[in-house]
């Protein structure tokens, strides 16, 4: 019994492990804070063109020896623009757009590694690998989750009625077009900080699943942002843990286990689950007999 | 002195690289089809949701000893349906939904493959490796996007009033619900032939650029099917070809090759292009000038 407890505290006795489970929480934290808004608006998928569009970035920024944020954020405003562009200058479908845009971002980013291997491995950058991350990219990690988290606290409730209820944000004399644009720049920063955790593939997850879930537990704006953050960081805290006894696949494992409890939500939720909805069903035929 | 007709025919002179060619071909065929009904339905993100999705599915065909297509087959199609389901049963956007499920399927499917030792290679699976195609591979691939065009082509009016204008489909009593499930069959079906040349993560491309690019020379979908075809695989077998003279990642060249492509075509275009409609603008406020006058 006390063999096997010991067992399962392992983990705690490595640094790297320790490095690795907190800051999976805290980046979980800051992008389940925003899955929030994503998963109401509709803008899921930004989440996605956006950890796909900075590969080539980070790409680069290995390649020339520059700090990984920096190289993602300008592929990050890069892929913005064109997407905009694009968007008003042709009759295509935005989902076309985003997708013409992102792939070819991404695959830019592939051709980099694959000519210069030695300096950027793709695998890293497409699957994260926050087990084996530097002390310099967990700073930048932490740094950009901390930051992010401080001002997302600060300002949670101006992008709410900016993103809800625009004309009541202006005439309470918001400034809607700044508060936008801090949202996305926050939304890019957190991409980034993702992407060195789940990796490429899995950002989306990290931006839109927690919300979702807790969209399915509450009705009210305030509870939803605390459920989802807490299930952000549990998710991410665990997950981190639990890829230990795997050897790796951290991102697979927190992604794993967020989509796991969104389908027990989407079972088991008091009030929008699939069997309260049919106990409600149920129940009014029940009285009529 | 090397020309032009060297650039091509040496590296095809590799029985690799012709294998690699021919397989390029065939998936950027069957790609820009389904390409054209994605770009007018509006499905292009379920195009990557899907490929996204066969990850778990190929893991365990291989545990269970199963052919991998099958494998890739099943996940992708329980995306698309489990996506559906999801949505018509909760009040979750449908977008939200497909990013949970494909991303939740492609985490578990990451977590199995560290878990269960396979003779695979991830990033085969995940960025193709059209240059180790076998003949058995190529078959394979022939078999199943020769199959999903045929009967794309077959059933090309029907699905394209069906992307168009569902209700109006019901209306001329075409079968709607078929309609939607055998396309979602057959986009899981291309995409299952296509994994092997450009992988999953870029398989989208090939689902999207060819079709955009056609809707921009061309207002005729009789027309869009040829042009999606033509600049798909005239960009795969220019990317295959550079790619062995860079070194570098082939299935990555030809999505770049096809966005070049669709950059030129944003610009020049005949019709639509930026070129035309900016001389538009700026032809048209003289002469307004001048009635005025």
């Amino acid at each position: 019994m006390s063999a096997f407890v010991s067992e399962l505290l392992v983990p705690f006795g490595y640094d790297y492990m320790l490095k690795a489970m907190w800051v999976s929480a805290l980046v979980g934290t800051v992008c389940a804070f925003l899955s929030c808004y994503l998963m109401l608006k509709g803008w899921s998928l930004m989440g996605d063109a956006l950890g796909h569009s900075i590969v080539p970035g980070v790409a680069a920024a290995y390649i020339i020896g520059a700090p990984f944020a920096a190289g993602a954020f300008f592929a990050g405003i890069l892929a913005a623009l064109s997407m905009t562009f694009v968007k008003q200058h042709t009759r295509l479908r935005e989902d076309a757009v985003i997708g013409l845009v992102f792939t070819t971002l991404f695959a830019l980013g592939l051709l980099m590694a694959s000519i210069w291997p030695t300096s950027v491995s793709i695998q890293t950058i497409v699957l994260g690998n926050i087990l084996a991350i530097s002390d310099e990219d967990a700073f930048q990690v932490v740094l950009i989750a901390g930051i992010s988290l401080a001002v997302m606290v600060f300002i949670w409730k101006d992008l709410m009625v900016t993103f809800f209820d625009e004309s009541q944000a202006r005439s309470i004399g918001l400034n809607t077009r700044l508060l936008r644009i801090v949202f996305f720049t926050l939304l890019s920063a957190c991409t980034v900080a993702a992407l060195q955790t789940v990796g490429a593939c899995l950002v989306i997850a990290m931006v839109v699943t927690p919300g979702a879930t807790a969209y399915l537990l509450t009705d009210r704006f305030g509870r939803l942002i605390a459920i989802a953050v807490t299930l952000g960081a549990v998710t991410s805290f665990v997950g981190a843990y639990l890829s230990f006894f795997l050897d790796g696949a951290t991102g697979g494992v927190i992604v794993t286990l967020q989509a796991l409890i969104f389908l027990a939500a989407f079972y088991f939720a008091p009030k929008h689950g699939i069997l309260a909805a049919r106990r409600r069903r149920r129940a009014p035929s029940e009285a009529r007999a | 002195m090397m020309t032009v007709v060297d650039w091509i025919v040496d590296p095809l002179s590799y029985s690799f690289m012709q294998r690699a060619l021919i397989v390029s071909l065939l998936v950027a065929a069957v790609c820009a089809v389904l390409s054209c009904y994605l770009v007018l339905k509006g499905w292009s993100l379920m195009g990557d949701a899907i490929s996204h999705a066969v990850l778990p599915g190929i893991v365990l065909a291989y545990v269970l000893g199963l052919p991998l297509a099958i494998g890739a087959f099943a996940a992708g199609l329980s995306c698309a349906l489990l996506t559906g389901y999801l949505k018509e049963n909760s009040r979750v956007k449908e977008d939200t939904v497909m990013g949970i499920v494909f991303s939740g399927m492609f985490a578990f499917g990451l977590v199995l493959f560290v878990k269960v030792e396979t003779d695979q290679h991830l990033n085969h699976i995940l960025f193709g490796n059209v240059l180790g195609v076998t003949l058995g591979g190529l078959a394979e691939t022939a078999l199943i996007a020769g199959g999903t065009l045929l009967i794309v082509l077959l059933k090309r009016r029907d699905l394209l009033l069906y992307c168009f204008d569902p209700n109006q489909a019901r209306a001329i009593g075409l079968p709607v619900r078929t309609l939607h499930y055998g396309l979602l069959i057959l986009l899981a079906l291309t995409i299952v032939s296509a994994l092997k040349a450009v992988g999953i993560i870029l398989l989208v491309a090939m689902l999207v650029a060819p079709g955009a690019t056609a809707l921009l020379l061309t207002d005729r979908f009789e027309r869009m099917l040829p042009i999606a075809v033509a600049v798909a695989m005239s960009s795969a077998a220019l990317g295959t070809i550079l790619s062995f003279h860079i070194d570098g990642a082939t299935g990555a060249c030809i999505v770049l090759v096809q966005a070049t492509a669709f950059l030129l075509v944003f610009l020049f275009a005949p019709k639509y292009g930026l070129f035309v409609t900016w001389r538009q603008v700026r032809g048209k406020s003289p002469s307004g000038a001048s009635e005025a006058l």
